[in-house]
């Protein structure tokens, strides 16, 4: 019997020094819309299988919709596999990596013998499918990846005993500068739909000089178009008072498109007066849209507030430094997973 | 300051007009007042004693200038036609003298014609204002309407058979094709303009609005060409308004000018 733990434990430490140790990743089903979430993920294991990890994207059904319908790249070729209709093989040295989100999946993986890491991104999903009460840690979920410092500090004080690394999201090399003219478009991204559509009813009603302007909602497109079309546009409006990132008005300002934005709850890091203009009250929103659209066509935005905002996607929009620190990260964990191993491999051979 | 390889035509018939000096010296301001310095000034005037005075002594300073007398029969589609035929760049604009250029318009064709070298005509967007000067409303603005362009920007001729309001003042375009495809027709009367860009697009012209605040139209200014359609001495009824959009429609496969007249019918 403790020679069989020791054979079990030797495995997995060369499972983990082969990289054949698993890595799953729970992906949410996005039926071909572009999700930064989701993307996010896709990243993060994308840096992985280049790397040569055993990677798999684990889906709910089996007739998942193919990343590849708004995704473009090498995500596709990430293996996939469903949960629905097989077996899960999970071993020790595995590592299981779940979207906060799904938190009513906690509970029935809580007796999986792998790492168990939460993908933390939304703080407002968070509690959303827990029982009251009820915490990661209780469902051997020890460790979180978070998108930023403001993110850590707000969920370090809900759930407990769990450790926190931030990886900052990717920002797409889908994302090039705009290089044609701007055309009198306004690309408008909100949480919530309805907000996306009354901010627009409104902006008619209230200036009705400007109903040629354009706006455009970008929901339900693909990564590409939903680049192209922020390319096209003068002016990014965002509405997202639960973002945890923000995505959108930083690939607005990669392009080179200024940002006007609702201040989240969690006032991001990246945030600055002189990259976007980012307002409190959402009273004001049409106003500041109006007076913008008017200094726009007479030629009077600053060209400070978009070198600005360039400025401020630099950081994130290397891929080799985020592979990096995914690979890092990864490393970390599993030579902690290898220390623990050889421990408990050490105490058996003593005990013999 | 860069030079822009573009002649302003400014067509004047009379310093009578009311406010004459107050207009012209604005309008002229306004084309020094430009991010770029235009190669020449084209006015094309009558031989009006009192306008030639004027022009002969108003300080031109910081541009240069070419003071065309024109003696012909005096209207706006031959005034024009003169300057451009005898303008001395690739492209020209029209200015009437109780207009202003906004100080961003040249820059910014500049800069869309080194990314649009396709680009035959640019139209401004155009503001109008009353006699009192408050805001009218925009011109070619309805290029950008998703409601009917098939191309962002770009006025076609499927629009103009359903959308007619489109301005020739402010516009930027190139010499050649206005001469090689029939120049304005003073014909047409009221819609010389609409005439023109449907037979323009019909001729596979590219033309394309700039979505900057180029112009400012003064409407409806007494004595102006408008004005005296609806309330000078020959007054428009509503019948010929429509014969001379219904004559636009069909007289724009026609390069010439063709005589046509306008009779009362009779029911």
């Amino acid at each position: 019997m403790e020679n069989e733990l020791v054979l079990k434990l030797e495995k997995s430490i060369e499972q983990i020094k082969n990289k054949n140790a698993r890595i799953y990743f729970f992906v949410q089903e996005t039926k071909g819309n572009a999700k930064a979430s989701i993307r996010y993920i896709y990243d993060f294991a994308l840096a992985l299988y280049k790397d040569k990890y055993n990677v798999i994207m684990l889906t709910e059904k089996s007739d998942f919709t193919p990343i590849d319908t708004w995704l473009s790249g090498e995500y596709s070729q990430i293996p996939h596999q469903p949960i629905e209709g097989g077996t899960l093989a999970i071993a020790p040295e595995d590592l299981f990596f779940l979207p906060e989100i799904f938190g009513f999946v906690m509970e029935q993986i809580k007796n999986l013998p792998c790492a168990k890491i939460v993908i933390a991104q939304g703080y407002d999903y968070i509690l959303e499918t827990l029982q009251p009460g009820a915490s990661w840690s209780d469902f051997g979920f020890l460790k979180c990846i978070t998108t930023s410092e403001v993110m850590k500090t707000k969920v370090m004080k809900t759930m407990r005993n769990v450790s926190f690394d931030i990886i900052e999201p990717l920002i797409s090399e889908t994302f090039t500068e705009q290089v044609l003219p701007p055309k009198p478009i306004i690309s408008v991204h909100t949480r919530e739909q309805r907000d996306g559509i009354n901010l627009i009813k409104e902006f008619y009603l209230r200036f009705p000089q400007y109903r040629w302007i354009t706006f455009r909602d970008l929901r339900g497109v693909s990564e590409k178009d939903f680049a192209q079309s922020i390319k096209e546009s003068f002016l990014s409006v965002w509405i997202d008072p639960t973002s945890s990132w923000g995505s959108f008005p930083l690939e607005s300002m990669k392009v080179g498109v200024p940002v006007i934005g609702l201040t989240p709850f969690l006032k991001h890091e990246w945030m600055t007066e002189e990259n976007g203009i980012w307002i409190e009250n959402p009273m004001n929103l049409t106003d500041i849209i109006a007076d913008f659209v008017l200094n726009w066509l007479e030629d009077n935005i600053t060209p400070k507030l978009i070198e600005s905002g360039k400025e401020s996607t630099q950081e994130f929009s290397n891929r080799e430094n985020f592979d990096n620190k995914v690979k890092t990260l990864i490393n970390d964990i599993f030579e902690v997973r290898i220390n623990n191993f050889e421990e408990q491999l050490n105490r058996l051979k003593e005990t013999n | 300051m860069k030079t822009f390889d573009i002649s302003v035509i400014l067509p004047i018939k009379s310093a009578l007009a009311k406010n004459f000096d107050e207009f012209f010296q604005n309008a002229v301001s306004s084309v020094l007042n430009q991010k770029r310095q235009i190669k020449e000034l084209v006015i094309v005037h009558t031989a009006e004693e009192n306008l030639v005075k004027k022009l002969n002594t108003f300080d031109f300073s910081g541009v240069t200038v070419n003071l065309l007398e024109y003696n012909g029969e005096p209207n706006f589609c031959s005034q024009v036609n003169y300057g451009v035929e005898n303008c001395n760049s690739e492209w020209f604009s029209i200015l009437e003298f109780d207009d202003e250029y906004s100080p961003i318009w040249f820059d910014n064709v500049e800069k869309y014609m080194g990314h649009y070298n396709d680009v035959d005509i640019f139209l401004p967007i155009v503001i109008d204002i009353d006699t009192k000067g408050s805001f009218a409303g925009f011109t070619n603005e309805a290029t950008f309407a998703s409601s009917f362009t098939t191309e962002i920007g770009i006025l076609d001729n499927e629009i103009l058979h359903s959308y007619q309001n489109f301005q020739i003042a402010g516009m930027v375009m190139k010499k050649d094709k206005f001469v090689e495809l029939g120049k304005f027709k003073p014909t047409m009367k009221l819609t010389f303009g609409y005439e023109f860009f449907l037979r323009m697009t019909y001729h596979s012209l590219r033309i394309m609005t700039i979505p900057k605040f180029g112009y400012k139209h003064l409407n409806m200014r007494e004595g102006g060409i408008f004005w005296n359609y609806k309330n000078g001495n020959h007054v428009m009824s509503e019948n010929e308004v429509r014969f001379w959009i219904e004559t636009a429609k069909k007289e724009y496969y026609f390069v010439e000018d063709r005589e046509i007249k306008y009779e009362v019918q009779m029911d």
